[in-house]
């Protein structure tokens, strides 16, 4: 692979004793939808802040394009910040908040017109060029701070939870716009999300931080296949988890029953095992694992259903996803007796 | 039409008429202790003195015209201009100190800012008679100009333009720093970022993005100091030594030696005029400006 855009290299910071980020190491490439995910205080905004040169590193480096940026202040470096505010200028209408870049840039006025007209063509907010930022909804102003940082045509465009202060129905549609608009500018994007499904839709590849920590990073489905952490495996999609002893190799549930996975349980006695919701099937005892249980509760969701069973080898319930053909075959109702079935390849362990 | 609108109406009335009644008490007190005995005064400058002082309740518009005398017209400007000269030089000050708090740690921006209102809780007489201690030939700064070996001749501080400006400005800049503060602290730091992040340096910043935003506080501080400063009779006369007068000073000597209360009246009532359009100007500035910081 070629030289990547950006480099990460054991970046500390420290806010008096909190260790905001503890030392982190990352490569992002040209042209990537890159998503940062992590609980609240995990560290993504201060993550982000030290890339766009508002916060210096106590330590390690910054690199963009092969140059050490990490003492570079904020009007220096081809990086722009969307903030978690969205931060417009409430004196500017929405045109000049867009041409304000492009100004410090000291352009031609001509090319700074027809810049900012192409840009609120793809926002398709033309017709509100002269208002002001208190003057529009929610949605338009985040759709502002996009295009003043988009126009400037950064190498990199951090957007701090850009979604956040959206609607569920409105996040959605503006997912899908994000990674439109960063198809058609070929811009790397890099963006802070608490929302495990948002980095999921949009991201081609993402990273987990806790605690200021890498926990895990690669595509969506290396994370959702393999996790390599309980937290990893908990923070993207659903899994059920079982807490397990192992002796003599094998791995046994609370309930007494064994479960069998592919790799064991390292360097450790105390576990969980753990499987995705879609994985437990209620036929072909063929499979390697199996537990029973009483249904709970059911919920439908359209094209799938999933079932609480409530059984003694978790302390919550355990999740299942059926598809609306396999309940219509075998129906369930609350209260049921239920055995589930996985195989062995399905199931992982970790530590705890 | 109407009958749809009119539950509207009607729901809003409900909501505005509580705090109506709250206010009655204090616009009863205003009403009968401040504005009745104003227009009492103010009525005065449509009579006639009499001869041995005292009113001669006969209509004339003469007291009027004097004031457009080029004598007292002239007394307006040069109180204009002194007001003026130091509402400016306190909001060049404080808008400075108010900036320089707010950049502070906020744990510490509290007690920075009750320092430099302290002065204003003393009493306004002891704080101009300082000035004269600083300012008087054998004062403080002489004494500390000749300490460290300047043995020429100071100009002359007291009894000027220059020490009623100087007097003015510092009685009135804790209130300008307190104007300033406001809409300074208000100030969402992320928006000076994006300006930087977009490109912009410090001075950019401040003069397109965090200036503009803090208007209405300047122009609070502005127009405070300059109504309170061209009515004001005290700074002039003990610090400008009666060597020349404003407004405020020929007020006074109207009503109190003079004995003309009718012309002292209509002097009043332009000083009042000259508050009142400027607050309005004011009020309707700030008003408008709120408009544009409700995104916060
Ligand atoms: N300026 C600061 N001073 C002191 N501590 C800070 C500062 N900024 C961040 N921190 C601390 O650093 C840690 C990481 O904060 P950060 O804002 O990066 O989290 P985040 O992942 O963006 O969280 P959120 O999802 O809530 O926005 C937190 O513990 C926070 O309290
Ligand atoms: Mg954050």
């Amino acid at each position: 692979m070629t030289q990547p855009l950006l480099t990460i290299r054991n970046v500390r910071k420290n806010f008096g004793s909190v260790k905001a980020i503890d030392g982190i190491d990352l490569d992002i490439h040209e042209n990537e939808f890159f998503a940062l995910l992590g609980a609240s205080g995990s560290g993504k905004t201060t993550l982000l802040r030290m890339l766009a040169g508002f916060e210096l590193p106590d330590d390690g480096e910054v690199i963009l394009d092969g140059k050490d940026v990490s003492q570079v202040p904020p009007n220096h470096r081809p990086v722009n910040l969307m903030f978690q505010s969205y931060a417009l200028f409430p004196n500017m209408s929405v045109a000049r908040n867009i041409a304000y870049g492009l100004e410090m840039e000291k352009l031609p006025k001509a090319e700074i017109r027809s810049r900012v007209d192409e840009i609120l063509e793809v926002i398709q907010l033309s017709h509100l060029a002269n208002r002001k930022p208190d003057q529009l909804s929610g949605g338009q102003r985040q759709r502002v701070a996009l295009a003043r940082a988009l126009v400037k045509r950064p190498r990199l465009l951090l957007l701090d939870e850009p979604l956040g202060a959206l609607d569920k129905k409105l996040r959605g549609e503006m997912q899908l716009e994000l990674k439109r608009i960063q198809n058609e500018f070929g811009i790397t994007f890099i963006i802070v999300t608490h929302d495990q499904e948002e980095a999921l839709v949009m991201a081609d590849r993402v990273a987990i931080l806790k605690d200021g920590r890498l926990l895990q990073s690669g595509t969506p489905q290396e994370i959702y296949e393999h996790p390599e952490s309980r937290f990893a495996a908990d923070f993207i999609g659903v899994m059920n988890f079982f807490p397990v002893t192992q002796e003599s190799g094998h791995l046994r549930a609370q309930d007494g029953s064994t479960i069998t996975a592919n790799t064991p349980l390292e360097s450790a006695a105390r576990g969980v095992a753990a499987v995705r919701p879609e994985r437990l099937h209620i036929g072909g005892n063929d499979r390697d694992n199996s537990i029973s249980g009483t249904v709970s509760a059911i919920a439908y969701h359209g094209l799938d259903l999933q079932v609480h069973l409530k059984t003694p080898a978790s302390p919550d319930p355990v999740l299942i996803r059926l598809t609306a053909d396999v309940a219509e075959r075998a129906p369930i109702g609350v209260g049921d007796s239920l055995t589930v079935h996985w195989a062995a390849k399905d199931t992982r362990v970790f530590a705890v | 039409m109407h009958w749809r609108i009119a539950p509207q109406i009607q729901a809003r009335r409900m909501i505005d008429r509580k705090p109506l009644y709250l206010m009655t008490p204090a616009l009863a007190w205003l009403t009968a202790f401040m504005v009745a005995p104003c227009l009492m005064i103010l009525a005065l400058a449509f009579f006639q003195r009499g001869i041995y002082g005292g009113i001669d309740y006969t209509f004339t518009l003469e007291n009027i015209a004097l004031v457009f005398d080029p004598l007292y017209a002239n007394i307006f400007l040069k109180s204009a201009f002194i007001a003026g000269l130091s509402a400016t030089i306190a909001v060049v000050i404080g808008y400075a100190a108010a900036f320089a708090i707010t950049a502070a740690p906020a744990k510490r921006q509290a007690m920075l800012l009750f320092f430099a209102v302290l002065p204003f809780w003393s009493n306004y007489l002891v704080r101009t008679y300082a000035w004269i201690v600083m300012l008087n030939r054998e004062g403080l700064i002489a004494g500390a100009a000749q300490w460290l070996g300047y043995d020429g001749e100071l100009p002359k501080m007291l009894y000027t333009e220059t020490a009623v400006v100087i007097g003015l400005v510092y009685n009135y800049l804790p209130f300008v720093i307190l104007a300033c503060y406001a809409p300074l602290s208000r100030l969402n730091p992320e928006i000076a970022e994006a300006s930087r992040d977009l490109g912009g340096n410090g001075w950019t910043t401040f003069r397109r993005v965090i200036l503009p935003m803090t208007v209405p506080g300047i122009a609070t501080g502005f127009v405070f100091v300059f109504v309170l400063s061209i009515g004001n009779f005290v700074t002039p006369a003990l610090l400008g030594g009666g060597q020349f007068q404003m407004i405020g000073n020929l007020v006074y000597a109207q009503f109190l030696t003079a004995n003309d209360w009718p012309f002292g009246a209509a002097l009043s009532m332009f000083l009042i005029a000259i508050m009142m359009g400027l607050l309005t100007l004011q009020t309707y500035a700030s008003e408008r400006a709120s408009g544009a910081r409700r995104e916060e």
